[in-house]
């Protein structure tokens, strides 16, 4: 007994755990809930660009992030899918013509030159003529002083446009600018030939490995022009989110108080008990959602109240179990037992089949049936644990050792019970491998 | 232990006795299904068992909310407005969404669905015509949604959910003959089959009578189905593999099938009615996207109630009853 106290009160922490994890965290709601563009792109080979080598493919994503994150439209993900794929998602945008606009052209890079300055006394710069085409690449290097620098590699017709340029710029400033915007303007200290060049960061402390990094990225993006398709979109309006998330809380509340009434009529007081083993195991998967976290979607709605399909589901198994082992005339503490032992094979492996479907799903499947196979992978086996640890020790609890004086409370009738059959009690550890004396 | 009052219990089912009628009533439900799903592979020039949507085939649908009416002859007019603003065989349909509370909140009335082929433009300019005919046969329609998949993307998607579907079948037979036996795996195989049949036929059948197209989530909804059927059939397995192994002596297997079907009826049921008041809800209240997909395991957990007690029961005692019989010739040569 004492045991049941202790794992009564390990139960009341992970529920107040639970809890202030979903009063903490937020909840990361779906593009189908909250609105959203939702974009797929495929890189394309060119006769520039025969390969989609990984390289490539980081200097698109970075070139189309910088793009994205130019609309300035709160939390965008851009991340690589597969080997040639880009997922492009950008929550609260109803244009989907303003999401595309960043694929609209590529990478544009450009080398230019001082030309005096304007009324304001900014600097103008012209071109030189000389930009991302005439790169062969760029990489992250470090100086003799030991500083970060971007090195460049210009091609063939580079190497003599940048030698020229530089002769002519000696002693000046020469801007890099990427879609128009200025990144670096380095000066020029000497002439530069034989196609190499080096960018330091200029001022005493040079660049850091970061701002390095991200330079070359950048050249690399705008000097690879790899044209990228869009091969899946997906947008929704906010007005239609924010209604499906109303109707699925709103089906979600009657589904789970039809269950519950139903339960409770059924199983009287044990239906009590599994009623409040299934908001325990509500919040417990909602905490799990929160902490992973698990970005709900429709579909991974759908999936989490289907898991409580089967977690109810387990409950049932229990207590008709119950119920047969006090009909068949058991004490109502072995009753209890035993019907737990013994339901516990089949929910073990009819779980165990459901979780081996939601491998294979999530595995295979596209984003929206991933969702919906994670959210049901963890619910059933939260469900294990909640009708295996908490509806069993609230029972515990409720029922104590006694004799069973009021089968009213388990929907049974004084007459359904037989008498005691001698009958030598299975142990646990065989039971639960469906090994019976 | 198994209770041995076991056949003092009220036996509401026999699944031996009157097998020939249990099994008719899945030829019954199955026929149809098989007869639209094979008229479909046979009239469908990529062989699919039903119609595929867009997920599958490619294209792009644009859905429009519209606070006013929408009429039949609206709906022709975009058609055909589109029809001859170049747009080959366009798909317009008003899904009706006007649900009470929708209405009340945010005034969406109508919504109409506009399907084409995959819309491969980067300037927006064709879904700006689009939504141009859209508007001019109702007023200020609001684009909501906007669905696009490339036809590589698409085949790609069908391939890799029938390889899915073969997994998982593959994995589930592999568990239970772990677990169980091979020949309880092989049944529960059958079983799982005619459920998953009775859900794709009957989306074969909505294909052909209502135009009816699946999506991404009808793959899930049917693995689902297949999950929750192999879940109800190993309930009923599992009673039958722990009374035959306690009471195989006193008993014959036809009637620890029998009272292993009726011990576990009401949990069949129960379980069943549960999750069918879940999917009621989600199906009556929920949003319009996953409607297809709910009812589609609504369909599945029903029929896989039915194959659990009716279907797997009964092939299980005849599996043995056949296998004795050989067993016993064998002995009498």
């Amino acid at each position: 007994m004492k045991n049941k106290i202790i794992l009564f009160w390990v139960i009341v922490a992970i529920v107040i755990a639970s809890l202030f994890v979903i009063w903490k965290k937020p909840t990361s709601l779906g593009l189908d809930l909250v609105g959203g563009s939702r974009l797929m792109l495929e890189a394309q080979t060119s006769e520039a660009v025969t390969k989609i080598t990984p390289e490539v493919m980081d200097s698109l994503q970075y070139a189309i992030e910088n793009r994205v994150n130019a609309m300035g439209v709160g939390e965008t993900v851009v991340q690589k899918v597969g080997e040639d794929r880009l997922l492009i998602e950008i929550p609260n945008i109803t244009d989907t013509n303003k999401a595309k606009t960043f694929l609209g052209e590529t990478a544009e890079l450009e080398f230019k030159e001082p030309a005096g300055t304007d009324a304001n006394g900014e600097q103008i710069w012209k071109s030189t003529g000389l930009s991302g085409k005439d790169l062969k690449k760029s990489s992250v290097a470090t100086s003799q002083t030991g500083e970060w620098i971007v090195s460049l590699e210009f091609n063939m017709d580079g190497a003599k446009k940048f030698g020229n340029l530089t002769r002519r710029l000696v002693g000046q400033q020469m801007a890099i600018f990427f879609n128009g915007k200025l990144y670096s303007a380095p000066r020029i200290n000497e002439e530069i030939t034989g196609g190499n060049a080096q960018i330091t960061g200029g001022g005493n402390n040079g660049f850091e490995y970061k701002q390095a990094k991200e330079m070359v990225d950048l050249l690399n993006a705008g000097a690879l022009p790899i044209g990228a398709e869009i091969i899946e979109e997906n947008s929704i309006g906010p007005t239609l989110g924010a209604d499906s998330i109303q109707k699925s809380k709103f089906a979600g509340l009657i589904g789970l108080s039809l269950v519950m009434v139903f339960m409770i009529l059924y199983y009287r007081l044990p239906g009590i008990i599994a009623c409040v083993a299934l908001c325990i195991y509500s919040v417990i998967v909602f905490a799990i959602f929160k902490l992973i976290p698990v970005t709900l979607t429709l579909a991974g709605i759908a999936g989490f109240i289907l898991s409580i399909g089967m977690a109810v589901d387990a409950n049932i198994l229990i207590f008709e179990r119950t119920k047969e082992e006090l009909k068949a005339g058991r004490s109502l503490f072995t009753a209890i037992n035993s019907g737990f032992d013994r339901a516990f094979t089949s929910i073990f492996d009819s779980n165990m089949t459901t979780i081996i479907t939601c491998v294979i799903l999530y595995v295979l499947g596209t984003s929206i049936v991933k969702g919906f196979a994670l959210t049901l992978a963890i619910g059933v086996l939260v469900s294990m644990f909640s009708a295996i640890t908490v509806t069993k020790n609230f029972m515990h609890l409720m029922f104590g050792t006694g004799e069973l004086k009021h089968p009213a409370l388990f929907g049974l009738k004084q007459s359904d019970i037989q008498n005691a059959f001698s009958a030598t009690e299975t142990r646990k550890e065989k039971a639960k491998f469906g090994v019976l004396d | 232990m198994a209770n041995p009052n076991l056949m003092n219990q009220k036996q509401i089912i026999d699944v031996v006795k009157f097998r020939w009628l249990w099994l008719s009533i899945s030829a019954i439900l199955l026929i149809p299904c098989i007869a639209a799903i094979i008229y479909l592979m046979a009239t469908q020039a990529n062989h699919a068992p039903v119609k595929l949507g867009i997920d599958f085939t490619g294209g792009t649908i644009l859905q429009y909310a519209v606070k006013g009416d929408v009429t039949v002859d609206n709906i022709g007019k975009i058609r055909d407005d589109m029809t001859s603003a170049g747009f080959t065989t366009p798909i317009v349909q008003n899904i009706n969404n006007a649900g009470v509370d929708n209405a009340a909140k945010n005034g969406i009335k109508n919504i109409i669905s506009v399907k084409t082929g995959f819309i491969d433009d980067k300037t927006g300019e064709t879904v700006n015509k689009i939504t141009e005919i859209v508007a001019s046969s109702v007023n200020s329609p609001e684009l909501v949604q906007t669905t696009s998949v490339g036809p590589s993307l698409g085949s790609e998607l069908l391939k890799n959910s029938i390889v899915a579907l073969l997994l998982a079948f593959l994995g589930i037979v592999v568990y239970i003959s772990l677990r169980f036996k091979a020949d309880y795996a092989i049944i529960t195989l059958l079983s799982l089959v005619h459920d998953a049949l009775f859900v794709i036929g009957v989306f074969a059948i909505m294909s052909i009578f209502f135009n009816v197209y699946v999506d991404a989530l009808f793959i899930t909804a049917v693995l689902t189905v297949v999950g929750f059927s192999v879940h109800d059939t190993i309930v009923v397995f599992d009673r039958v593999r722990e009374n035959s192994r306690f009471l195989a002596k006193k008993y014959t297997f036809n009637e620890i099938v029998n009272a292993s079907v009726n011990q576990t009826l009401a949990r069949s049921l129960n379980t069943s009615i549960t999750t069918l008041l879940t999917l009621g809800a989600l199906y009556f209240f929920g949003g319009s996207t996953t409607k297809e997909f709910i009812f589609a395991m609504i369909l599945g957990i029903a029929v896989g109630t039915y194959s659990s007690i009716f279907f797997a029961s009964v092939l299980l005692a005849w599996d043995k009853e056949i296998r004795d019989k050989k067993a016993a010739k064998k002995a009498t040569v």
